[in-house]
């Protein structure tokens, strides 16, 4: 728990990372962390996110330092590849923990 | 459709998406095709060259089935490098693989070489015994389940087609009827599963659209 100036705890719920915690974000991050690497055209069939939808959160992922994005031409054909980065990895670790952490800690 | 978000169940269902395109059904029903045909063609070409037309045959299917996963699957689902974890169990399971396909080529060695002192329906028991022993053992350790029913299939085929034989009802102890409907059924399914894949997904060159970020 987060202590507060007026010594005060917060919820857990509100260490949680905002960027991980979008559904959009975690289907996308949850599928990349049980890979190696996966291209664009497989990531948005596993999410079942429209082209614009995904583009928009690996953006985000990728700005955040969550996920590396490369591009390269296959013959003539561009191909994207993507990557979660170590601090990915650990930022989802940390939110898997925290999630936990809550759902336990709920009453039957 | 809702999917469970294990991450096990993740995994699972990202090695079943890259790897159910039907591919592995045909050719291992061109495989088993094999067994139905040689003993037809044994009479002619003999036991040897009977099985070893064969193999120019594989290879042909396998370099067929090599291009469409490339040129009719890829663009569809797209591609994936499995994560350590599942890497590992399919490094684990070509090598228990491996070995027993070396313990089935010695018992079929040891079969040959005393084939006039074993019974039929010994042999018939022990071939499917072992295929279906192997198909079981991939379909568990894979999590494929109609790996299963492969097995099913090819552990009845030889007994009933040897039981079926010495009743006078099929030629060649049964193996052209049993394993023509086995082989058939796996490229049957395997057929089902890749145009299901062909009309499920469309074919996607685009792979731009992270120019906009």
């Amino acid at each position: 728990m987060v202590a507060l100036k007026n010594g005060a705890e917060t919820h857990p719920l509100v260490d949680l990372d905002q960027v991980i915690h979008a559904p959009a974000r975690l289907m996308v991050l949850t599928y990349l962390y049980v890979v190696d690497n996966a291209d664009y055209i497989f990531l948005k069939n596993m999410t079942g996110l429209t082209w614009g939808n995904l583009a928009t959160h690996l953006g985000k992922l990728e700005q955040s330092g969550y996920i590396e994005i490369k591009k390269e031409f296959k013959g003539k054909k561009p191909h994207t590849t993507i990557f979660m980065t170590e601090r990915g990895r650990s930022a989802f670790q940390d939110y898997k923990r925290s999630m936990q952490q809550v759902l336990n800690d709920l009453p039957d | 459709m809702s999917h469970s978000i294990s991450l096990k169940d993740a995994e699972q269902r990202v090695f079943q998406t890259a790897t159910n395109d039907g591919t592995w059904d045909i050719l291992l029903g061109c495989f088993f095709l094999m067994f139905a045909i040689a003993p037809l063609l044994s009479a002619s070409l003999g036991d040897f060259w009977s099985s070893a037309v064969f193999l120019p045959f594989w290879g042909a299917a396998y370099v067929a089935l090599r291009l469409i996963r490339k040129h009719v699957v890829r663009p569809r689902i797209g591609s994936v490098r499995f994560g350590k974890s599942r890497r590992a169990v399919l490094s684990r399971f070509n090598v228990i693989l491996l070995v027993l396909n070396l313990l089935t080529f010695v018992l079929g060695l040891f079969a040959a070489a005393y084939a006039s002192r074993i019974p039929g329906q010994v042999m018939g028991f022990a071939l499917g015994l072992i295929l279906l022993g192997g198909f079981s053992f991939a379909a568990f350790y894979l999590g494929i389940s109609r790996l299963y029913v492969y097995g099913l299939l090819t552990g009845l085929g030889p007994p009933i087609g040897e039981w079926l034989w010495t009743r006078g009802l099929v030629s060649h102890h049964g193996y052209p009827l049993m394993f023509g409907f086995i082989s058939g059924t796996m490229i049957f399914v395997g057929l089902a599963l890749l145009l299901r894949l062909i009309a499920q997904y469309p074919a996607s060159d685009d792979d731009q659209p992270l120019e906009s970020m």
